[in-house]
């Protein structure tokens, strides 16, 4: 969903690339903590990957993702706490998911 | 509205990739020069005009598949000519053989040349036309990919959407329980087929797997037995759960408004269903899926009860 700019009620969505850069991609465990990490805000948070949108609060969404080693994805948050999620999110990113 | 979908251009190497088991094929030549090579014009030709010389309407954008018709008229012709006529068709997508069939090496020659890449089937020239069209048609069809978990209930498919953790896979697990079957879990691909038809399926990584809060992931036929999946079911009804306090009085209570959403231009029928704790929501979408298939088969209890409404107060005037 496009924010409509003309409008001061709609919400506005925050967008944030980033690498995934943890060895084995976004297997399980790193799904399940992108999980948990964006349950903990109100916003609707989507990752995306090639075009392909899923919801960042659901694991098996994640999982069909297949964000490997090196992809590029984007974060959308939409909501009154999106960048307070897109933070927290950029930074499990960078940390590689505590792997490695 | 779910319409966004673009077909997907698809390379050789696609068509290879997913042939390579049904339609039994293996690469005869040039295997790497598939990789990127769009086929632009997705469907297939038999070359057998153009190279008896007549190329005005040759379909040069074709995948080309020779038969036993055509490898005959070529090994007919001199051998100086075999070669030419062969050059002639120009750098086609890709050139299928048929039969197990190899290359002549005045073909090799050439298809080296112009870099064509060459598979071969197993499959006689007819049936692998026919397998091969039903192919391309799936693999170009429009898709897209939503959020919502899909299941087969007495053979109406039906999509479950509403944000996550509102209960999608729980009332799936249920239904799976009770000789249902799952179809996808938490993503689906739509696809509208040749016919007209969305069609839901998985999503190849994750199929047959399923997450439970607080179980995990789960292996859904493995727990259940192989009947309790379906990789491929026909959509015909969208239920979208809303937590009841969203919802408010905007809900249809007589099943008389009939609401849908487009889905690849398709209207599917679509019921909005209040959550609330307490609620009962698998025996709700169980009937919801009977009720479904009760309207496909021309009977509507909402209509049918109000028409009867109708006559008796008629008869009160």
């Amino acid at each position: 969903m496009t924010p409509n700019p003309s409008s001061s009620a709609a919400p506005v969505t925050l967008t944030q690339e980033v690498v995934v850069q943890n060895r084995y991609g976004i297997h399980a465990r790193p799904a399940a903590l992108l999980v948990k990490t964006a349950t903990q805000f109100a916003c609707e948070i989507m990752l995306e990957k090639n075009g392909v949108k899923v919801n960042a609060k659901s694991i098996m969404g994640l999982l069909t993702l297949e964000g490997n080693h090196g992809a590029k994805m984007k974060i959308h948050a939409t909501g009154a706490d999106a960048a307070a999620a897109v933070a927290a999110l950029v930074e499990l990113f960078a940390r590689k998911f505590h792997e490695d | 509205m779910w319409r966004v979908a673009n077909s997907p251009r698809i390379t050789v190497a696609d068509f290879f990739a997913a042939g390579r088991a049904p339609l039994q094929l293996v690469w005869e030549a040039n295997p790497e020069a598939a990789v990127g090579r769009i086929i632009t014009e997705v469907a297939l030709n038999r070359p057998g005009l153009a190279l008896a010389g007549f190329r005005r309407y040759f379909a040069n954008r074709r995948l080309q598949v020779f038969g036993l018709a055509e490898m005959a008229y070529l090994g007919s012709l001199p051998p100086e000519e075999r070669s030419q006529r062969l050059r002639a068709l120009g750098r086609v997508p890709a050139l299928v053989m048929s039969r197990g069939r190899r290359l002549p090496a005045y073909a090799r020659e050439v298809v080296e040349h112009l870099k064509i890449p060459v598979m071969r089937t197993q499959l006689v020239t007819g049936h692998f036309m026919n397998n091969a069209t039903v192919l391309l048609q799936n693999m170009t069809s429009p898709r897209i990919r939503v959020a919502g978990t899909m299941v087969e209930i007495n053979g109406v498919g039906v999509l479950l959407e509403g944000e996550p953790g509102i209960g999608k896979s729980e009332i799936a697990l249920a239904l799976i329980e009770r000789g249902h079957s799952l179809v996808s879990d938490d993503t689906t691909v739509l696809m509208r087929d040749s016919t007209g038809t969305i069609q839901g399926s998985a999503v190849e990584i994750t199929r047959h797997h399923m997450e439970i809060r607080g179980l995990g992931i789960i292996h859904v036929p493995s727990l259940f037995g192989i009947a309790s999946m379906r990789n491929e079911r026909r959509l015909d009804l969208i239920i979208c759960m809303r937590k009841a306090e969203n919802v408010g009085g905007d809900i249809d209570r007589t099943g008389l408004e009939t609401a849908s959403r487009n889905v690849l231009g398709v209207e599917i029928p679509l019921i909005t269903v209040p959550v609330a704790p307490g609620r009962d929501l698998t025996n709700v979408v169980e009937v919801a899926a009977l009720n479904q298939r009760m309207k496909q088969m021309g009977r509507d209890a909402a209509r049918e009860l109000d028409e009867k409404l109708k006559v008796a107060l008629a008869r009160k005037d």
